[in-house]
This record gives C-alpha cells, sequence and structure tokens, in this order.
C-alpha cells in the first residue's frame, strides 16, 4: 500500500504529462505560430502546472515554493503567449486559413500577405 | 519620492522576496539577492509602490482569488483546445476579432487582455491604451459570441477586484 501523498502525486504526474503531450501534438497538428500558440500557451502549461504540483507531492520542493512558482507561470503564461503573438503579426507572419481579420484596416502599414 | 529612492525601495523589496524563497539567509545569498535587486530595477522603470498596510490582505486575497480564476480558465481552454486537437477533422476557423473593452484606466484593460488571453480559444494579439483589443481566435465562425463571453468574464473579474 502506498501512502496518499504518492498515489495524488502519480495522478498529477500522469495528468501533466498527458497535457504536455497533448501541447506537442497541438504543435505538430496546427498550422500557424498563431494557432499554434493556443496549444503551447495554455494545453503545455496546463501541463507545466500539474508537473509542478506532482513535484510537491513526490519531491523535497516545499509547498509554499511549488505553489508560488504554479502562480507565477499562470500569471506569465498569458502575457508570453501576447508577446510572441504580437511581435509575429508585426513581422506579418500570415494568418493561415484565416476566416477573417478585423486588425488589418487598423495596422495599414503592415501587410499580412495570406 | 524621487526616482533613486523608488529604486532602492524596489530593491529592497525584491531582495526580500528572493530570501524568502530560497529560504537561505547566508551571506553569500544575500549578496546575491541585493545583486538580483539592483538588476531588476535598474530593467524597469523606477515606480513609487505606495503600500497601505492596512489594504495588504485584501489585496493578497484579491491576487489569491485571481490566481485560482485563471487556473479554472486554463483548465476549461486546454480541455476545449485538447478537445479540438484530437479530432481528426481539426475543426478550426482561425481569425481575428475585434473586442471593444470600453474601458479607462491602464490597470482594467491589462487585466481584461490578461484574462482574455487565458478565456477558450481566444488570444490576444493587439491593443491600445484606448482599451481596442484583438483577439485572435480558433473559430471566428461565432465571433459574436466570443466576444459577448469575453464581455462577461471580464466584467466579472472586474467587479470582484474594483468592487
Amino acid at each position: 500500500m502506498y501512502p496518499i501523498s504518492q498515489i495524488i502525486g502519480s495522478l498529477f504526474l500522469i495528468l501533466g504529462t498527458a497535457f504536455s503531450m497533448l501541447g506537442i501534438l497541438g504543435m505538430l497538428r496546427l498550422p500557424d505560430v498563431y494557432t499554434r500558440l493556443h496549444a503551447t500557451g495554455k494545453v503545455s502549461s496546463l501541463g507545466a502546472v500539474f508537473l509542478l504540483a506532482a513535484a510537491i507531492f513526490l519531491t523535497p520542493l516545499s509547498v509554499g515554493k511549488g505553489l508560488v512558482l504554479i502562480g507565477l507561470l499562470l500569471l506569465a503564461t498569458p502575457a508570453v503567449s501576447h508577446a510572441i503573438a504580437s511581435a509575429a503579426y508585426r513581422i506579418g507572419i500570415p494568418i493561415k486559413a484565416g476566416q477573417r481579420d478585423d486588425l488589418r484596416t487598423r495596422l495599414p502599414k503592415i501587410k499580412p500577405h495570406e | 519620492m524621487s526616482p533613486r529612492n523608488s529604486a532602492i525601495q524596489m530593491t529592497f523589496l525584491l531582495a526580500v522576496v528572493y530570501l524568502l524563497m530560497t529560504g537561505n539567509f547566508e551571506p553569500v545569498n544575500l549578496a546575491f539577492s541585493v545583486i538580483i535587486g539592483i538588476g531588476i530595477s535598474s530593467l524597469v522603470r523606477p515606480q513609487h509602490l505606495s503600500i497601505q498596510w492596512r489594504r495588504l490582505p485584501i489585496a493578497l486575497a484579491a491576487i489569491a482569488g485571481y490566481l485560482i480564476f485563471l487556473l479554472a480558465d486554463l483548465w476549461k481552454s486546454s480541455i476545449q483546445v485538447g478537445r479540438i486537437l484530437l479530432d481528426p477533422r481539426l475543426p478550426i476557423k482561425p481569425g481575428i476579432i475585434h473586442i471593444d473593452s470600453g474601458c479607462e484606466s491602464e490597470l482594467a484593460i491589462a487585466l481584461s487582455a490578461h484574462a482574455i488571453s487565458i478565456t477558450p480559444g481566444e488570444l490576444i494579439v493587439e491593443m491600445d491604451h484606448r482599451g481596442q483589443m484583438y483577439a485572435h481566435c480558433l473559430d471566428s465562425s461565432q465571433a459574436e459570441e466570443l466576444i459577448a463571453e469575453a464581455q462577461e468574464v471580464r466584467r466579472n473579474l472586474l467587479s470582484k477586484i474594483f468592487e
């Protein structure tokens, strides 16, 4: 019989690995940088959150430090995704299979070529 | 308070946070915490932080609540994006939609953009100081619904923080 903390930790480990793999699948399947950011910025970061939670249970990482790291990760992830998407748009990386683009009228100097 | 005093205050606060996080009070680590504090405060614009000690518990509770809200949203959006990824047909119709947040203050706009970036299927690409935001979404055919949803998220969030 394993201690309960090991069972919870292993559960988090499995979830974290699953979401990280899903994020990589997104990297491979999605067509362009913006849609890939949805996969890496959300799915993979949730995987990282779960792996950190598993580390709290399974390794000597203290609870407080682990929670602070999760909090910083949650705050940083959307900002990083936004920064990459904004930079990609500004250098004119096209939106593949795009249905609409409200931003093109706003930034006429930058012409994303489809 | 002069910019220099603000920088010193910020360095001190950063050093304290670093020491608390590492939990190591040896002289080498003390020196290193000061170096890190100086490094970070030289990178950002010096800003006077007015700490109202009486409001500190409320502010900390609001931050904790916001983090829990972010975690719940991250879970929801990951499930949604994951379902799209596992679908063999890959049902995406990407596009950029315009959202008018109508916010006035810089903090409110930044928080709105931050929260919307993590709501299911949306990602802020561009925003300006007048509160106009442009979000990339995975399914732009339902753009109007997404805008309504984003506005709902934003309003809930802002009412929680600035009640």
